[in-house]
């Protein structure tokens, strides 16, 4: 079998490459030695969830910049598509790329499911940012979340619609994919717990190109505030479509809306009176530091950051953090993740036991003059409401 | 009035899909042949009017009219490349030889866009204006006229160069029974190669106009693929008027059904009407308009 | 791993020794050199394989563009998962039911769609993998939504737990190892080349004997077995079943595995399996850029072994070791069917109101030659055509071997004992000579070995004998039609009908087929002989029927055709006086 006889080989040397190739990107000049540690990125580049995967690696990417002095720090970004096969692959080549410290896992929470039990087998920490509830819920010490899952948002989302809006009749539209179907069950446990229900409520598909059949039938409802839990594009699609249509009742957005990339779809007057939950909002300013991250962020990627980035870049500078601090195992790592507290650009991180490191969400709001929007409203650990 | 108001929008997604799916149904009578790249060339024609937008030196006014014939002519280019590159020289092979390859296009444009223009979703510029139009109680954005406009212009001409013209005859030709044609004098290859141009600029139409009102990923291609194919089949197999019938009918079980059901259920029942018509009506329903070759 | 190319009986080339010969590398390498990620993705690619199987046997054998075999691998992966996750059954209970489950869910589908040709076939199998998916997205309570289902338990055997790495791949391609020889069994036995003959010709395997419905459903319920196999270990593999498994992707790498490896071929299942999954691992240092490397190399595959990875090694070992003799089985002469004649009364069909065939009544008695001849267009070929079972007739009766056979499809014809031969000799393309006359036999016969040695009597018969080991492809017109009527003369039928079967020969080949003609009958074979040529058709014929416009317009002896005037006018384009 001539063409598969030097497959061992050819493979060798290409992950012999990609080792190098990545090393030498990553920390320039810096000499493999034994000690080295090795912080993989492994995120979504390609498929439906690549926009924010994008903003994960370049978080990522930023923050293992930060070298600490005195330790060899090497890196390598695999993609790790949308397929659960795909993430478990590339947790398990990167297992076997030298010493791991610490891995930037895939915020599509199908694909982390498929990794936790790898990583409790290879004893290795997973810093994500993805938002589906039940990573936490598993059980598994190696998993640490640097955003506010859906059970922090999705009450921060429905307080603010209920509290801050005073509005009692919602009318939710959400995807049909994990990121949705995910929000849409904590949407309805905070609004239940708040004493509301939803005039409406239904999933769309992400491929949907018309969205006036779901606006249509959520205004026939006589709703007093149209909830979306929407990806970037549709999210988008739908405001657009609102505008069309002359709705003039408040609109608050999920996440996917705090986006710069969302956003840069509409123009300014679309996006008047619409709010959205996220965790951060890098562009809207608020710090010297956070600036500074978004201005040096802009430099290095020409693009503006999301609180995806900002969640990923504040998770790996917290492992860093605890590099610095001497912590050179995983295991090691993984105890400074649960234990400490840490003060980053977002907020302030400390795991509740099960790795939810990140218990704030914001509410911001645009204008209607700019596309960068302003913070109206934090909410510190809002989901004691929901349970 | 709402009904209308749907029945508008889904007529404007329709004309959209029946331009990807005329793109389709032109390489299959030609070649016949399934080329799977078709959906990311919509992608690519998007992609292209996202990134000539900001070179035209004219005001926000007319951006669209005037990309319109460079995105059809760069396309046709591509179109052309395609052809060379994933179709002649696998034409002696069984169809889906050619499956194969423009799967294999798909995966390097879909990729390639994707590192170009990187994974945020995109908006073309409209055709003519973003405004909307109020027409008693009816919301007409100006770029839905102008998206059924356009695909009722591309489709027209089509008609026209394929009854009237010298070349539409020799391509007709080429796709009855591409040996007789050789035969007869019709250079072959030329007429594909043409039909693969043409197949292209359909899907760069397609495109700029899809990106301005649904956005564009470089991911986006893969569900227009899979709209195109369906819209085809069901119209019958290589039959013109059937793919635009079929575009139409995916676009009202989109738009109409699913403002009675919600959208996942009228997927569903697209599908299962899918299979009704195929146990009803096994040759599609404008029946088979190209003989099986391979 | 290695196997002899079933499909070109004529002389196999030597590229079974090569894939052994891969087959051993890779086992070395996954025992002695694979790390445990190397290990993940062979096993992974084992997956692919076995998926990959089921698609060579209904697609690459049987022909049928079958887009569900991405629906019964996410449906075995439910299976799994639902009852691995929430119900914590082993794997001895929970892989049969990934095999069951989509074999259930096959058999009604194939029912309902498999009468549909091509693409009409392929986008129903597309909608019902669709329905399926929609299915998964949006009933969250049975399968977890969008999210899917996590904590599904590794492979437990009878307790014993197998441990990821080089157990699980071992487990894997122990299966893959089962199961490409069990689809290589079924490939190159009488199941395999009756849907290979399914495949170049459906008509044609009708009239053959072979029942198209029955083995298009085997196929896809073949197909279906494998598939869920292979979601079964998927799952085993990743630990969470999601509505990822079920989407069109997995369904268009199983395609472009099946296609790239060597269509039909389960070694190729394996090869493109392999390749494909390694690819894109080669070029992860380029990060985003890896699947724009991936698409061009696969492009690349295709332009280089358009006949796929197998099809190349087998021309290369062709080239370098010369092709090896095939061994033929020792010829030996296939069972007569009992004599028995063909009764036609009143026979009719019409083609949009146009009475092609118009109250033909005609009587084939044992051991007679009938001839029917008439003008072009006046019925001939639609006679046959009804009579073959390939149209149904509107009007009439026709009683075979004394049994009522009205409207009876073509297969239950042939197996009742009518064979015919066509006009075109409708060869299959790449077939070898002995192959194809095998096909014949194949609905008759105990195995391939029996149906060639059956095969090598009747190319003997008709004096073509040295024929066997060549291939179809490039035979000279004459050759063919001796290589179609020995297809017709190795059922040794009851009923034969003949669409002129002496066009284009010589005097002497007329004379040789006169000859072979006459020996059938002297076996009690009744004939019906469509022909032009009345010096040759005359003499051997006892009766005689003229059809004008789907109308008999004489019947009586072979002598008294030349002398008939409404024969003449018929010939002439007179019109007959009523």
């Amino acid at each position: 079998m001539r063409r598969t006889r030097p497959l061992p080989s050819i493979l060798r040397a290409a992950i012999v490459s990609a080792i190098a190739a990545s090393s030498v990107a990553v920390s320039p000049g810096a000499a493999r030695a034994d000690d080295t540690l090795s912080f993989p990125v492994l995120v979504p580049l390609t498929g439906f969830l690549s926009l924010e995967g994008t903003s994960q690696r370049n978080g990522a990417v930023l923050a293992l910049k930060q070298t600490p002095a005195g330790v060899a720090i090497a890196s390598e970004v695999v993609d790790t598509g949308t397929s659960p096969e795909a993430a478990v692959t590339a947790l398990e080549r990167a297992a076997g790329d030298g010493k791991v410290g610490a891995v930037a896992a895939s915020m599509l929470g199908t694909q982390l499911l498929a990794m936790l039990p790898l990583a409790a087998e290879m004893k290795l920490p997973l810093v994500t940012v993805s938002g589906t509830a039940s990573i936490t819920e598993q059980g598994n010490p190696w998993v640490f979340r640097f955003f506010p899952g859906d059970a922090v948002t999705k009450a921060a989302h429905a307080r603010y619609v209920v509290e801050e809006l005073g509005k009692r009749r919602p009318a939710v539209i959400y995807q049909t994919t994990a990121y949705g179907q995910s929000g849409k069950q904590h949407l309805d446990a905070a609004f239940k717990a708040l004493g509301v229900t939803p005039v409406f409520e239904e999933g769309v598909d992400p491929a949907a190109k018309d969205l006036l059949p779901v606006l249509s039938k959520a205004l026939a409802a006589k709703p007093d505030v149209l909830v979306l839990h929407l990806h970037s594009g549709p999210t988008a699609l739908l405001l657009k479509q609102a505008a069309t249509s002359g709705v003039d009742l408040p609109i608050v957005a999920g996440s996917a809306m705090h986006q710069p990339s969302t956003a840069a779809l509409l123009e300014p007057a679309e996006l008047k009176g619409v709010c959205a939950e996220t965790a951060a909002s890098p562009i809207s300013g608020g710090s010297p530091e956070i600036e500074a991250f978004t201005d040096s962020y802009r430099t290095a990627f020409g693009k503006d950051p999301d609180a995806f980035a900002l969640g990923q870049y504040d998770g790996m500078t917290m492992v860093l953090e605890a590099v610095k601090a001497g912590a050179r195992s995983p295991e090691a790592i993984r105890k400074a993740l649960s234990a400490e507290s840490f003060q980053g650009l977002a907020m302030t991180y400390k795991s509740d036991g099960k790795g939810n490191m990140a218990h704030s969400a914001v509410i911001v709001c645009y204008d209607g003059t700019s596309r960068v929007p302003k913070l109206v409203k934090r909410y510190d650990d809002p989901a004691i409401a929901a349970k | 009035m709402a009904a209308l108001q749907l029945l508008l929008n889904g007529v404007a997604l329709g004309a959209a899909y029946a331009l990807v799916a005329l793109g389709f149904v032109l390489v299959l009578n030609a070649t016949s042949a399934v080329n799977f790249a078709q959906g990311d060339l919509v992608m690519a024609g998007g992609l292209l009017a996202v990134a000539l937008a900001p070179l035209i030196p004219l005001p926000d006014a007319l951006p669209g009219i005037v990309l319109l014939p460079l995105v059809l002519v760069l396309m046709a280019g591509l179109g052309l490349l395609l052809a060379l590159a994933a179709y002649l020289p696998l034409r002696r092979r069984p169809p889906v030889s050619v499956f194969i390859s423009t799967i294999a296009v798909g995966i390097i444009l879909q990729n390639g866009a994707a590192i170009l223009f990187g994974p945020e979703p995109r908006a073309a510029p409209p055709l003519i204006g973003d405004g909307t139009l109020r027409l008693g109680g009816l919301a007409v954005p100006e770029q839905s006229l102008a998206i059924v406009a356009v695909a009722a212009l591309l489709i027209g001409a089509q008609q026209w160069l394929f009854a009237r013209t010298q070349l539409g005859r020799r391509l007709r030709a080429t796709a009855q029974d591409p040996e007789m044609a050789r035969a007869c004098g019709v250079p072959v290859t030329a007429m594909i190669l043409v039909t693969f141009a043409i197949a292209a600029a359909c899907a760069g139409a397609a495109g700029l106009l899809l990106a301005n009102r649904y956005f564009v990923t470089p991911t986006a291609g893969g569900d227009l693929i899979l709209k195109a194919y369906i819209a085809v089949t069901v119209g019958g197999w290589g039959s013109v008027p059937g793919a635009v019938v079929g575009a139409l009918l995916i676009a009202l079980f989109e738009v109409g059904v699913s403002s009675i059901l919600s959208y996942p259920a009228a997927l569903g029942a697209l599908y299962l009407t899918l299979l009704a018509i195929l146990v009803l009506r096994p040759q599609g329903l404008f029946g088979e308009a190209v003989r099986r070759r391979g | 791993m290695a196997e002899r190319r079933s499909d070109a009986a004529a002389s196999p080339p030597r590229g079974g020794g090569v894939l052994a010969g891969g087959a051993l590398a890779l086992l070395a390498y996954a025992l002695l050199y694979a790390s445990p990620y190397g290990l993940r993705v062979l096993t992974v690619a084992g997956v692919y394989a076995l998926a990959a199987f089921g698609f060579q046997i209904v697609f690459g054998l049987g022909g049928a563009l079958s887009l569900a075999q991405g629906a019964f691998f996410g449906v075995g992966a439910y299976v799994t998962g639902i009852l691995g996750s929430r119900y914590g059954l082993g794997f001895e209970a929970t892989f049969p039911l990934s095999l069951l489950a989509p074999l259930l869910l096959a058999l009604p589908v194939g029912l309902a769609v498999l009468r549909l040709a091509s693409h009409y076939f392929a986008l129903a199998t597309l909608g019902i993998a669709q329905v399926l998916h929609l299915l998964a997205v949006n009933l969250p309570d049975l399968t977890g939504g969008a999210n899917g289902l996590a904590g599904v338990p590794g492979v437990v055997l009878f307790g014993h737990a197998v441990a990821r790495g080089l157990p699980m791949a071992v487990l894997v391609w122990g299966l893959v190892a089962l199961g490409g020889l069990v689809g290589w069994l079924l490939a190159r036995g009488r199941f395999g080349r009756s849907l290979t003959a399914l495949r170049d010709d459906p008509l044609a395997a009708g009239t053959l004997g072979l029942d198209v419905g029955r083995l298009r459903l085997a196929a896809f319920a073949a197909s279906a077995l494998f598939g869920g196999a292979a979601g079964a270990l998927a799952v085993h593999t990743q630990r969470v079943v999601s509505p990822e498994v079920l989407e069109f992707p997995v369904m268009v790498s199983i395609l472009t595995i099946a296609i790239v490896g060597g269509r039909g071929r389960m070694a190729g299942a394996m090869l493109g399996a392999v390749l494909l999954l390694h690819l894109p691992e080669w070029f992860r240092f380029l990060e985003r850029g890896y699947l724009v490397v991936y698409g061009g190399a696969l492009l690349l595959t295709v332009l280089v072994a358009p006949d796929g990875l197998t099809g190349l090694i087998d021309r290369a070992a062709g080239r370098l070791w010369g092709r090896r003799p095939h061994r033929l089985p020792a010829a030996s002469a296939p069972p007569r069917f009992p004599a028995g004649g063909l009764a036609v009364e009143g026979l009719g069909k019409s083609f949009g109101g146009v009475h092609a065939v118009d109250g033909v009544s005609l009587e084939l008695t044992p051991g007679t030659i009938t001839g029917l001849i008439g003008p072009n267009g006046s019925g001939k070929s639609t006679v046959i055509n009804l009579l073959s079972g390939l149209e149904r007739p509107d009007a009439g009766h026709v009683v075979l071997a004394g049994r009522a056979v009205t409207g009876a499809r073509a297969d239950r014809l042939a197996r009742a004992g009518l064979a015919r031969s066509f006009q075109a000799a409708a060869l299959p393309e790449g077939a070898g000579v002995l192959e194809a006359v095998a096909a014949a036999r194949l609905a008759f016969d105990a195995d391939a070995r029996q149906a060639e040695a059956h095969a090598r009597w009747a190319l003997d018969r008709l004096g073509v004998g040295d024929l066997a080991a060549q291939s179809c492809d490039g035979l000279p017109a004459a050759l063919r039609r001796r290589v179609e009527l020995a297809r017709a003369v190795v059922r040794r039928p009851a009923v034969l009908l003949l669409d002129e079967p002496a066009a284009g020969l010589t005097d002497g080949e007329k004379a040789e087929l006169s000859t072979l003609l006459r020996g059938l009958t002297g076996e009690g074979t009744a004939i019906l002989l469509v022909e032009h040529d009345m010096g040759f058709l005359l003499p051997l014929a006892g009766r005689v029927l003229c059809l004008d416009r789907g109308r008999v317009i004489y019947d009586g002896p072979a002598a008294g055709v030349r002398q008939d005037g409404a024969v003449a006018a018929a010939y002439l384009g007179t019109a007959v006086p009523a």
